[in-house]
């Protein structure tokens, strides 16, 4: 398809999906088996994984919801390999992330995974466009280039002609645009968001997952969002419950 | 946006306390640009030459050496020429304005150190012109507001005229400016044969000689071999180069490098402590963002690199500052002072500013290497 000039013009006015692409092929883009996990302290250790077992296809969207304490946020930090489990296998794409060191890891989420997270986290020195070239740095990418791919990923979340707008210039709806930006702006593969609608009103958090919706269906990338909401939830082809490091449920979108 | 760019932006996210941090390191390099211009250009051992040979009496600086050693002086074969040399200090105008006049043979003078002098045909010419002539160093003409052709009388502490009296009356016939910067032109060249013959004591004998080995000569050798030479004679005699004679000068009064480098350590020490302090707050406030930037794929060694750019950013600047500000100081000091920044005191200071960047920005670049992401999102 032609890339859009802003993503409102290609976005719904609903706020809940009307209608989901065609069915994802069965080979899981992301695998978990026998996945543990337990944190430590002092003497105790804490599981919080004893054997999670996950498949999520390519280009699925994948909501995760459970009760504080459930895990979710480990399971997120797994995923974006910034977290080792102690044992079992954690493959996303044809990356062993368990086997890899951290510099490894931090090569492989510079080029595999972008992440966008509940309050923005965005520098507050740098503008929006800086803040969104950030991830470009470690990219061997002319100045040129870097400017041009951040303007078309501004244009496309809507923020054109805000690019030097600093963070504390904007709303939260519009931040967590910028933090969509930068997430996407190396067209990473692998999409994960915790909890992205977490610190928005109703309104700018729609428009938010109307943008991950869009990326999901029409850019094709794969996302795993960590959510409380269960508004949020029904942007999801697939909606798993976590509980005590277990899913309990599962349930897919109409 | 380039790395640099994000860690300058860094730098100035508190600008109150940068602004404060480049005050201190302003302040540490000012008082080591002017102190090291001190060493350097007060009193010219820096640019001291290695390879001329002052040779003056062994029992100290007040003993006279007779004039006639020269020609055994003369009869070394490595021996390229001599001037001997007859200090005379005195004041001009008031006690506390003192100078310097050396007396010496003009054209053995010129042969000898005409070009670390800065000593050309037209001077040498000129002091000849006449007994009574004076040539001028440059910062002693300066200071003392002195111009070619003015009469100066110059009041000698213990050099009494045969006429009677101890005033020295000399016409100012050109002004020498010294090979560079850093010689030390705060003294003024009268005429040997003029103030040998008028002096009512110590006729026919000297201070010093001054000694041009010749090329490819080994200057130790000879100054020892000068030595030994007189060593049972009814003259002994220490034989240093100029430089060592300059260094051994300042000694007398104290161990004036020595103190300047404690000063300038005690410092840079002080400086350290408040960067790496300062630094080590600053990573700390912001570990949640480098948090964020490691999870966004930038590696440990970026994360370092960025630190330590930081760091260098900040010592570099107020560095700057503070040498910038040190130049100012030597030229509103005057020349009585002499104070010289010269290349190699900037050269060290670049040293030291990489060196203090490096070191002052390790501990918190490291601490933020090693950050594990998941304890940089719990900050907050």
């Amino acid at each position: 398809m032609s890339q859009p000039d802003t993503i409102d013009t290609l976005l719904p006015a609903s706020p809940v999906p009307e209608s989901l692409p065609e069915p994802l092929p069965d080979a899981p883009y992301i695998a978990l088996e026998n996945l543990r996990k337990a944190y430590r302290i002092g003497q105790q250790a804490i599981p919080i994984f004893a054997g999670l077992d996950l498949a999520i296809a390519e280009g699925d969207f994948v909501a995760i919801m459970g009760p504080s304490g459930s895990g979710k946020s480990t399971l997120l930090n797994l995923l974006a390999g910034i977290d080792r489990p102690d044992g079992g296998v954690l493959r996303i794409g044809n990356s062993r992330l368990d086997q890899m060191g951290e510099g490894a890891r931090a090569a492989w989420r510079a080029h595999h995974m972008g992440i966008v997270f509940q309050f923005y986290n965005l520098l507050p020195m740098l503008s929006a466009a800086e803040n969104v070239e950030l991830p470009l740095l470690l990219k061997p990418l002319s100045r040129r280039e870097r400017r041009a791919r951040v303007e078309r990923v501004l244009d496309l979340v809507g923020l054109a002609g805000r690019e030097n707008h600093r963070p504390g210039m904007m709303s939260g709806g519009q931040q967590q645009r910028v933090g969509i930006a930068r997430a996407i702006v190396s067209d990473p593969p692998l999409l994960l968001c915790d909890e992205p609608t977490g610190d928005l009103d109703r309104a700018s958090a729609d428009a938010v997952l109307d943008m991950l919706r869009f990326l999901n269906s029409e850019m094709k990338k794969t996302i795993v969002m960590v959510t409380h909401d269960p508004q949020a939830a029904l942007y999801a082809r697939r909606t798993l419950i976590l509980d005590k490091g277990r899913f309990i449920e599962e349930a897919r979108a109409a | 946006m380039t790395l640099f760019d994000l860690a300058r932006r860094n730098a100035w996210r508190k600008p109150m306390r940068t602004v404060l941090l480049l005050v201190c390191i302003a302040i540490a390099f000012l008082i080591y640009g002017l102190t090291s211009s001190f060493l350097a250009g007060s009193q010219g051992a820096s640019a001291a030459n290695e390879d001329i040979l002052g040779v003056m009496s062994a029992g100290g600086r007040g003993q006279a050496l007779p004039m006639a050693l020269g020609e055994r002086l003369k009869g070394d074969p490595d021996v390229a020429d001599i001037a001997p040399l007859v200090r005379m200090r005195g004041f001009v105008g008031t006690e506390r304005n003192v100078v310097a006049v050396s007396a010496a043979d003009p054209v053995r003078m010129m042969a000898v150190n005409g070009k670390g002098l800065g000593l050309g045909t037209p001077q040498i010419e000129a002091l000849g012109a006449a007994r009574d002539t004076l040539l001028v160093g440059r910062a002693l003409a300066e200071a003392q507001g002195f111009k070619v052709g003015q009469s100066v009388t110059v009041s000698a502490f213990d050099m009494l005229k045969k006429e009677g009296g101890r005033d020295w009356r000399f016409t100012i016939a050109g002004i020498f400016d010294g090979e560079n910067a850093s010689t030390d032109t705060y003294f003024a060249i009268a005429r040997l044969d003029y103030v040998n013959a008028a002096r009512a004591r110590g006729s026919d004998t000297v201070d010093a000689f001054v000694v041009r080995p010749k090329a490819g000569a080994d200057v130790g050798r000879l100054a020892a071999r000068i030595d030994a030479l007189f060593r049972n004679s009814a003259s002994p005699t220490r034989t240093q180069s100029e430089k060592q004679f300059l260094e051994a000068f300042l000694r007398q009064y104290a161990d004036v490098g020595l103190i300047v480098n404690l000063v300038v350590g005690a410092a840079f020490v002080t400086l350290m402590m408040i960067v790496v302090n300062t630094m080590v707050f600053a990573v700390r406030e912001r570990r949640f963002e480098i948090g964020v930037l490691k999870t966004l794929g930038f590696p440990q060694r970026t994360i370092l690199t960025l630190i330590l750019f930081e760091t260098l950013f900040l010592l570099a600047l107020g560095g700057a500052i503070g040498l910038v500000l040190a130049k100012l100081g030597t030229l509103a000091a005057g020349p009585a002072l002499g104070l010289v920044l010269t290349p190699a005191i900037l050269a060290r200071a670049l040293g030291l500013i990489i060196g203090l960047g490096l070191a002052a920005g390790a501990l918190p670049a490291l601490g933020a290497w090693r950050m594990p992401i998941v304890s940089a999102f719990r900050t907050r």
